[in-house]
């Protein structure tokens, strides 16, 4: 029966394409204020080793949640300040940033390696996960899995018809247009780190809770980076950001499944397939945007608000 | 002449200092003395002259990554590829060492010096074509070409190449003698130090003295210029990737040849990153260059020392590097020194 | 036209007093006096760097004036900022226009307004879409603005500050960027307006425009205001033109007669790029002012001419060579110079000192091979900063340090270095003061000598003042080339620029 092998594998991608759903919509989401934040990588490691030491400390994934969320946006924030007041390239201080969050990671969590901490456990969402494949495919995850479903509809809720959406887009469009409306553009933008960088740390939060119970150091193995380039593919829209992390979703879960079952392909060559397939991805999009992608991105993503006069 | 901000000379040591004190409270919070652990940083790296050796042997790698690094960033082309750069060069150099086993040093050597730049070369050209042809972004292209040239490495130590006397361990069989880059007589230090002054030297004549360096000064500063001037923009970005992809390639090939003789995955520790973070706090000057890559070479030699003495985790290094990259990019506010975006996404 | 009757009038809703304001040693603002009453257009008419810009800057809350009363509705105010000015009820129409361009016309016009969290598309668009309406500016509430034209763009603009209750809105050249069926509908929506008793003050350096929207004109030069008068009172446009632009135009500059020698550019249905069907000779030794208003393919013609851009249909040759043929490698020297629209930004690299930027069109002259002869660079450079009168403390200042001028003086001098034989000129005087502006013409008149000069300006006075030829420009045609004495008729240029052909008998 092909379902029974095609079903289990779509439930996986599902699963391991969240870490990265919730990391591309953070950095979405910062983005679309006008902050180019390429230290994804960093915040979210930082995320899951906070989520990791708070639940074995409290007992509460819920608290593990909270504090990956507030550590990746703190370390976040050390980019707000860089970027937003002491006008630095946005490029050098997110990699910056990066390598700080990893070094800072592996060094707190060093002792903790091989620990295990108390995590999201799975269960079915009643009635839904009934429904014949689909049900089975997306209704019998852990509680990280279904906030993520509910992410994209809110994101477009948020900014095509909120007020604090359409001030978030000026400042990432047009900071002086946002300003000569009478808005504070770095206070947006500073909005738009914060809140992404604590998506963000809910993408690591979920590795070390829920896709695994334990700490490992490297955990998040390039996700962050994939996040940062599945924001270009997704043409900054959070359908498309789903779409795009299922995807890869699915080949880190093939690829897992197809090195259990003792193939003869290298497992290099199989661990290289989300890597190979991001270039790829950023290919396809390029040749059928025909410059979509640029004419997508925030007008002013990158670019640091001079004080004006 | 703009005056001289002299507010910038602080920039460093106020970034350094920052970054020891936030390094101190790390080392507080797991229970360690930050007296002890500075002056074992230190004793790590200066303490006596094999140390100082380790130092330099360190230098080599960061310093020419780093100076590919800064030529790439001159023309706001964001290539964080070196270290990938790194492993194909290593790879290509391996490849020439163990097919051409037979060759005298005289002609293997620079066959061995060819096969790592053209390997480097094209891994860091692939994405600068893509990023021309194809609007790709680098940062991200170069990034997973990292991840793919890593694991390219490892495929080939793993599979194809793995010494069949290594005991199960992922290396290749030591390199023949005539594929050994020397030594200075009565040190460990290899004749790439040699290498690094060469190299250093044609690209500032390149730079400051050619009209290519001169073109890739201009359309650093202003692409709607260099397009007016008619400069061969897309050539350049070429011509710098290729450039950089080779000399961090070379730094691939000493590493294989003179610091560990084989190819094995413990060559990949991380030097391209940390030739990013140079190049910056070298503000993209090749003399500066020098100075920061023994710096940062000092610091990581001085980390390992933590972790050997205190048990302290090597990740220590990363953070300050990461914090003194920050708190530099912080400060060059009051220098006036800034390099405007080159558009990531665009 | 509608003309509002000089009954006793009214006070003022704003009355400058005796403003006045100095960037440096430059008096932008000297005593200005100047009444702004509802209802009414006030057009300030002046050549560039006449001050008008300035005053209206000061006016908006950009930056404070030196000395002098702003009082409004009769009681003294002080702007810190143009937010302050617009809760005050004074807005600008800028000309580079505030707007994002991915939210829709009535996000645009609500940015910023209203509380609350959510928002419902549909009122704000019916909100706007009244505004609009009682306005009379066409405008479609929900359209994205990116896709709008400029004339739409600036409806945009307008909605803004009417949405903000603005009683007085000011303009700056606000036709510069529009067509002139958009300029028309603009003066309709004024007059509108100022029937709604808004007060508009007009800013304009185009006496045709000024006479068709304003009630009264008041004429600024050198930073004073050197006339008021009422829009009936005008009887002589030539006078009012005198007034604007003193002495100038009727002190001929002197230009030499200059042999006509071979054709340095020819264009044979040059068409692409929203071109059609352009011809014209240029010869060395005279200068061809391409005229029209911006947007009207001058940038396309000029990317064709410098090479930037390959002709789509028709034929080019440069010094009788086919384009293709000439661009292949065209040599440095003896062959095109441009002198782009935009001098640090694309004519000159800001962060880069004089030498090198010196070196940007001239480079290959000092390589001979591989290697940079710095220091023949550095001779040639002091060279031009002297002949050229660049005023700079050296060659080693960068770019950005130097004035508008002399930034221009210093790009004119690397361009002649070249010994060029077709020179393509933007807007060459645009934004200078009058003696940069003069000397800026006089090396323009030199060049003739040895080359063919196309003058692409939109400065009708300066390209009557150069131009052997004058090509007018509308839609990617030129509508004539008329030679220098038919082009004296400022009227026809001038319906020729709207797109009317005054060959044509007129409706």
């Amino acid at each position: 029966m092909e379902a029974a092998l095609i079903v289990p594998l779509l439930a996986a991608a599902v699963q391991s394409g969240t870490p990265i759903l919730f990391a591309t919509l953070g950095e979405m989401f910062t983005e679309r204020a006008g902050v180019l934040n390429l230290g994804v990588e960093g915040m979210m490691v930082v995320g899951a080793l906070a989520a990791f030491l708070t639940a074995q400390a409290t007992g509460s994934p819920w608290l593990g949640l909270l504090a990956a969320g507030c550590a990746a946006a703190l370390v976040g924030g050390l980019h707000g300040v860089v970027c937003l007041h002491f006008l630095g390239n946005q490029t050098v201080s997110g990699l910056a940033l990066t390598i700080f969050g990893v070094g800072l990671a592996n060094y707190l969590g060093t002792p903790f390696i091989g620990q295990r901490a108390p995590g999201f456990e799975p269960f079915d969402v009643p009635v839904l996960s009934a429904i014949p494949l689909l049900g089975d495919i997306l209704f019998r995850h852990d509680a990280l899995v279904y906030l993520s479903f509910l992410l994209p509809p809110l994101f477009w809720l948020f900014w095509h018809r909120t007020r604090p959406g359409l001030a978030l887009t000026a400042a990432g469009e047009y900071p002086r247009a946002a300003s000569a409306a009478g808005l504070n553009p770095v206070a947006l933008r500073w909005a738009g780190i914060l809140a992404g960088g604590f998506l963000v740390g809910l993408g690591g939060a979920y590795l070390s809770l829920a896709y695994t119970h334990l700490w490992t150091n490297g955990m998040t193995a390039g996700r962050g980076w994939i996040a940062v380039a599945l924001v270009i593919f997704a043409f900054w829209r959070p359908g498309r950001a789903m779409f795009g992390a299922y995807l890869f979703g699915g080949v880190m879960a093939f690829q897992l499944r197809l090195q259990a079952s003792g193939t003869d392909v290298p497992s290099s060559f199989l661990l290289m397939l989300p890597y190979a397939l991001t270039v790829l991805a950023l290919v396809l999009s390029a040749l059928r945007g025909r410059g979509a992608s640029s004419s997508a991105a925030p007008a002013a993503l990158g670019v640091n608000i001079e004080p004006e006069g | 002449m703009e005056p001289p901000r002299w507010g910038s000379i602080f920039i460093f040591p106020v970034a350094l200092g920052v970054s020891l004190g936030v390094s101190c409270l790390l080392l507080a919070a797991q229970g360690k003395s930050p007296a002890l652990g500075l002056e074992v940083l230190w004793s790590g790296a200066f303490g006596a002259w094999y140390t100082v050796e380790d130092t330099l042997l360190k230098t080599v790698p960061i310093f020419l990554c780093s100076l590919g690094v800064a030529v790439t960033f001159r023309m706001q082309v964001w290539n964080i590829g070196a270290e990938g750069q790194f492993a194909l060069g290593a790879v290509g150099a391996t490849w020439a060492a163990l097919t051409f086993a037979n060759l005298p040093g005289a002609l293997l050597l620079p066959l061995m010096f060819a096969c790592a730049a053209a390997a480097g070369g094209a891994w860091a050209a692939v994405p600068a074509w893509l990023k021309l042809r194809l609007g790709i972004n680098e940062i991200i292209s170069t990034l997973m070409f990292n991840y793919i040239g890593i694991l390219i490495l490892e495929y080939l130590v793993y599979g194809p190449w793995k010494d069949a006397g290594s005991h199960g361990f992922p290396m290749t069989s030591q390199f023949v003698p005539a594929a050994v880059v020397g030594h200075f007589p009565g040190t460990r230090l290899h004749w790439g130090v040699a290498l690094c002054v060469v190299c250093a030297v044609g690209l500032w004549v390149l730079l400051t003295r050619t009209r290519p360096g001169f073109e890739l000064k201009a359309s650093g500063e202003s692409l709607r210029a260099a397009r007016y001037a008619r400069m061969p923009y897309n050539t350049l970005v070429l011509l710098v990737m290729a450039l950089c992809g080779a000399l961090a390639g070379w730094a691939g090939l000493l590493e294989a040849s003179a610091v560990t003789g084989r190819l094995q995955p413990s060559l990949m520790v991380g030097y391209g990153f940390t030739a990013i973070v140079v190049a910056w706090l070298a503000r993209l000057s090749p003399a500066r260059i020098a100075l920061f890559s023994f710096f940062l070479a000092a610091l990581r030699v001085g980390a390992e020392n933590l972790q050997l003495e205190l048990g302290v985790p090597a990740a220590f290094g990363g953070i300050m590097e990461g914090l003194i990259l920050l708190t530099v990019l912080a400060g060059q506010f009051f220098n006036g020194y800034r390099i405007r975006p080159g558009g990531a996404h665009r | 036209m509608t003309v509002q009757p000089a009954t006793a009038t009214p006070p003022p809703l704003v009355r400058l007093e005796g403003i006045g304001k100095s960037f440096g040693p430059v008096h932008a603002n000297r005593d200005i006096t100047l009444d702004i009453h509802a209802g009414r257009v006030l057009a300030l008419l002046g050549e560039n760097g006449a001050g008008k810009s300035t005053l209206m800057s000061m006016l908006s809350g950009v930056f404070p004036p030196d000395s002098g009363t702003i009082l409004l509705d009769g009681a003294p105010v002080r702007f810190q900022s143009p937010r302050e000015a617009i809760d005050a009820g004074i807005g600008m129409v800028y000309q580079h226009f505030m707007l994002v361009g991915r939210m829709t016309v009535a996000q645009n016009v609500l940015l910023g307004q209203d509380r609350g969290l959510f928002v419902r598309p549909r009122d704000m668009e019916r909100r706007v879409g009244e505004l609009a309406g009682r306005y009379g500016l066409d405008i479609d509430p929900a359209a994205p603005v990116a896709g709008l034209s400029m004339g739409e763009r600036q409806r945009v603009e307008i909605l803004k500050l009417l949405y903000r209750d603005s009683r007085v809105l000011i303009f700056d050249e606000p036709t510069a960027v529009l067509t002139p069926t958009e300029a028309g509908q603009l003066f309709a929506a004024l007059r509108r307006m100022t029937g709604l008793g808004k007060a508009i003050v007009f800013i304009s350096h185009k006496l045709e425009e000024v006479l068709d929207v304003a009630d009264t004109v008041a004429i600024l030069r050198q930073g004073r205001i050197v006339d008021t008068v009422a829009r009936q009172a005008v009887t002589s446009r030539h006078e009012l033109a005198r007034r604007m632009v003193g002495r100038e135009v009727l002190l001929e500059i002197e230009r030499a007669e200059a042999p006509l020698g071979g054709a340095v550019l020819e264009l044979e249905g040059l068409s692409g790029h929203g071109l059609d069907g352009l011809d014209l000779t240029l010869r060395r030794g005279e200068i061809v002012a391409v005229v029209g208003v911006a947007g009207n393919g001058q940038k396309a013609l000029v990317d064709v001419v410098t090479g930037l851009a390959a002709p789509a249909g028709g034929e080019v040759r440069l010094q009788g060579k086919p384009w293709a043929e000439f661009f292949r490698d065209p040599p440095w020297n003896g062959a095109v110079a441009h002198i782009p629209e935009d001098r640090l930004g694309v004519g000159t690299c800001p962060e880069l000192d004089l030498v090198d930027n010196v070196l940007l069109t001239t480079r290959k002259g000092f390589a001979p091979g591989l290697f940079l002869d710095k220091k023949s660079a550095l001779g040639a450079t002091r060279a031009i900063i002297r002949r050229f009168h660049v005023a700079a403390h050296g060659p080693e200042v960068r770019a950005r340090q130097l004035s508008g001028g002399n930034l221009q003086k210093l790009v004119l001098g690397r361009e002649f270095f070249r010994k060029p034989r077709l020179i393509v000129a933007e807007q060459p005087s645009q934004g200078l003061d009058v003696a940069a502006t003069e000397e800026v013409w006089h090396r323009l008149l030199n060049a003739r000598m040895q080359a063919g000069v196309l003058l692409v300006t939109g400065d009708l006075n300066e390209a009557l003042q150069l131009a052997d030829r004058v090509a007018v420009m509308f839609r990617g045609r030129f509508m004539a080339v008329l030679d220098a004495a038919q082009a004296r008729d400022l009227e026809k240029i001038g319906l020729l620029m709207a797109g009317v052909d005054a060959g044509a008998p007129r409706a």
